[in-house]
């Protein structure tokens, strides 16, 4: 491919109930092009059974300087984590 | 040093991965894109010399299974192209430096698959030393490359195999196919030794790559494991591995090989193997006679999509 | 060795298989030759699918026949004269409007075809047209798809495509030509027709394509085996191996 065709992330959803999972990208010059070239280079083994496409430049990411801003504030917060508690002994199913 | 080559070097220390957000040293970035990209055009241009008998295998069965093979070389090869264009390469730019001969792909596509025992041999010895490095860069440190790596060996597994049966299907079959067998071996067994590259002492980035974890293994460890590997396979077949020097060393436990014929790899390297020119020429016409159905597509999607987006 | 087919339904569904085994083997020249690999991926995919659905067209067929005969045998060991696919399917790759015109028109036939043998009274061959319509469906969502983008992408694509269907429809009164046969083992041959031409008007109008007219030809008929030249060449490269080593098994 050379100019007009985009990048398509590609995200499988294994067996219904599992979440969908990212598993690469595609390119495709347009979005029924793109959901089958998904499934003609993901899926050829049966490994799903529902797909997404996404055009990569839909896609938010933190950016790189600031992510010790983003991600740092939650590591002193471990009461939000079950284990954080001590639960007396002889008490079930908490 | 700033935070992040600090960060970039614990992450090799640690073996962890370098995802492609991550700071790194653009040494690192350069080398990774040369060896993906090198990865992704060997798996392409493969596809040539055993789409050479696509047309003319012998049974359906057949005919399927080598049609699926070739299918999932060009997965590997999109597999790697878009790693390649997490490191800041354009698809565009790869396949440009494919044609301009700036970039290469592996010497062993440019030998000629002359009869249908070539496809047994293709399969057998050069998908097989194919996943001796494959499974080995499953552990490199680029994250998607690593991860590419683990699907792709996935993919592999039926690739040797049905190589083997081709191969096994001629060495017990009538004579003329054992001579075809063992054609195919002689002329693909030294190729494929020296498709792991140079031996340690000669190899030109091998220091570098390897603190950095991009490569793992050295290139003769990995040799000496196919080699070992692969001479007890010839024998069940019972074909001869063209190399008379061969013999086995009880101390070691490994097979040692007579010298190489390295004069003839480097040859083939730059540029004068059997099919050189072909395989380049091959890819080149696909992707220039169909320009105008790329451009089809672009202009159609120019009229339609914009309404959606 | 001489195939001999003695039993109508074996008469009738070779028609059926032969089409698929050579349009499989037509789809498979584009390996490593299609306009990017992603298409690369999917033509073999269609190709893989039609291999497939022919394999299991013989086997019916050898079963008919008292297996007297393997599929491989039907591929590689019977001459011109005794193929029966329509010649739309022979036709070379000049091109990918070709590949996909020819593809279009084919999956739109296919569609009908597989839709009324799956009322057969041969049970595997219905067992077979389920698997088969979910084939023919998504090849026909391709072929269309790219009918589309042929037609209305750029004034060469357009001219390209509109050459192509101007050489293949010729390639298309025969298969109307419905003889006792045919209406033996079809449900309904007119609606064979009526839809294809439905659609494929449908399609053109709506792609900037215009349906000329063809006159009618002086070509015999596919169901006697009657082929283009093209289907020696075919044949003489993808039964090279059997023939040249009769004694040598292949699996
Ligand atoms: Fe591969
Ligand atoms: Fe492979
Ligand atoms: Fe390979």
């Amino acid at each position: 491919m050379e100019k007009g065709d985009k990048v398509w992330e590609v995200f499988v959803q294994k067996k219904s109930g599992l979440p969908f999972k990212h598993v690469g990208s595609v390119r495709a010059y347009d979005k029924k092009m793109a959901i089958q070239n998904a499934r003609d280079l993901y899926t050829r083994r049966s490994e799903g059974r529902a797909l997404w496409v996404v055009p990569v430049e839909a896609i938010v990411s933190v950016p790189l300087d600031n992510a010790d801003a983003f991600f740092d504030p939650a590591d002193d917060k471990a009461y939000r984590h079950a284990t954080f508690y001590v639960t007396p002994e002889g008490v079930n199913h908490l | 040093m700033d935070k992040f080559e600090q960060a970039f070097n614990q992450i090799i220390e640690d073996d962890l991965k370098v995802e492609p957000r991550d700071w790194m040293p653009e040494k690192y970035r350069q080398t990774n894109i040369r060896q993906i990209s090198q990865h992704a055009h060997s798996e392409i241009i493969g596809m040539q010399p055993e789409g050479n008998w696509l047309l003319r295998a012998p049974s359906l069965r057949s005919k399927q299974v080598l049609l699926a093979k070739i299918q999932d070389e060009a997965g590997h090869g999109l597999y790697l192209y878009s790693v390649a264009e997490t490191l800041g390469i354009s698809r565009q730019e790869m396949n440009e430096q494919l044609h301009n001969q700036t970039a290469k792909y592996s010497s062993i596509f440019n030998y000629p698959t002359v009869t249908w025992a070539d496809m047994g041999a293709v399969g057998w010895l050069v998908d097989g030393a194919a996943i001796v490095n494959q499974v080995s860069l499953q552990r490199t440190s680029y994250g998607p490359y690593a991860r590419a790596m683990v699907r792709i060996c996935k993919e592999e597994s039926f690739h040797q195999r049905q190589g083997y049966e081709i191969m096994c299907q001629m060495a017990f079959g009538t004579a003329a196919q054992k001579e075809m067998a063992q054609d195919a071996l002689n002329r693909f067994w030294e190729p494929a030794l020296m498709m792991f590259g140079p031996h340690d002492a000669d190899s030109v980035h091998k220091g570098q790559s390897m603190a950095w974890k991009i490569k793992r293994e050295s290139n003769d460890h990995l040799r000496q494991r196919f080699i070992d590997r692969t001479v007890p396979q010839a024998e069940y077949l019972g074909l001869t591995i063209p190399d008379k020097g061969l013999k086995f060393n009880e101390e070691t436990g490994h097979y040692e090989t007579s010298p190489f014929n390295w004069d003839e790899f480097w040859n083939v390297v730059n540029g004068n193997g059997p099919c050189n020119q072909e395989r380049l020429d091959h890819h080149k016409k696909a992707h220039n006679d169909n320009r105008w159905v790329r451009e089809a597509a672009e202009a159609y999607a120019e009229k339609t999509e914009a309404q959606v987006a | 060795m001489k195939i001999t087919i003695e039993n109508n339904e074996a008469k009738f569904l070779f028609r059926i298989a032969d089409t698929s085994l050579i349009l499989a083997q037509r789809m498979a020249e584009l390996c490593s030759n299609a306009p990017f690999l992603e298409e690369d991926i999917a033509i073999s995919n269609c190709s893989l699918d039609l291999f497939g659905r022919a394999e299991e067209l013989y086997k019916i067929i050898a079963t008919i026949e008292g297996n007297k005969f393997t599929p491989d045998d039907y591929v590689f060991r019977r001459n011109e004269r005794e193929f029966f696919n329509i010649k739309l399917v022979e036709q070379p790759n000049e091109d990918f409007a070709w590949t996909i015109t020819r593809q279009f028109m084919h999956d739109v036939w296919a569609k009908e075809v597989f839709t009324q043998l799956s009322s057969s009274k041969n049970e595997e061959l219905v067992g077979l047209c389920s698997k088969v319509l979910k084939e023919i469906e998504y090849s026909l969502l391709h072929s269309r798809d790219w009918m589309y983008r042929l037609g209305l992408g750029t004034e060469e694509s357009n001219k390209r495509t509109q050459d192509a269907i101007d050489h293949l429809l010729k390639y298309v009164e025969e298969i109307f030509n419905f003889d006792d046969l045919d209406k033996e083992y079809f449900s309904d041959c007119a609606n064979i027709e009526r839809v294809w031409q439905e659609e494929i008007n449908r399609v053109f109008s709506e792609i900037n394509i215009e349906r000329k007219e063809i006159q009618p030809l002086s070509m015999r008929d596919f169901r006697d085996g009657f082929h283009s030249e093209h289907i020696g060449h075919l044949l003489s490269i993808m039964q090279y191996l059997p023939r040249a080593y009769p004694d040598a098994k292949w699996s």
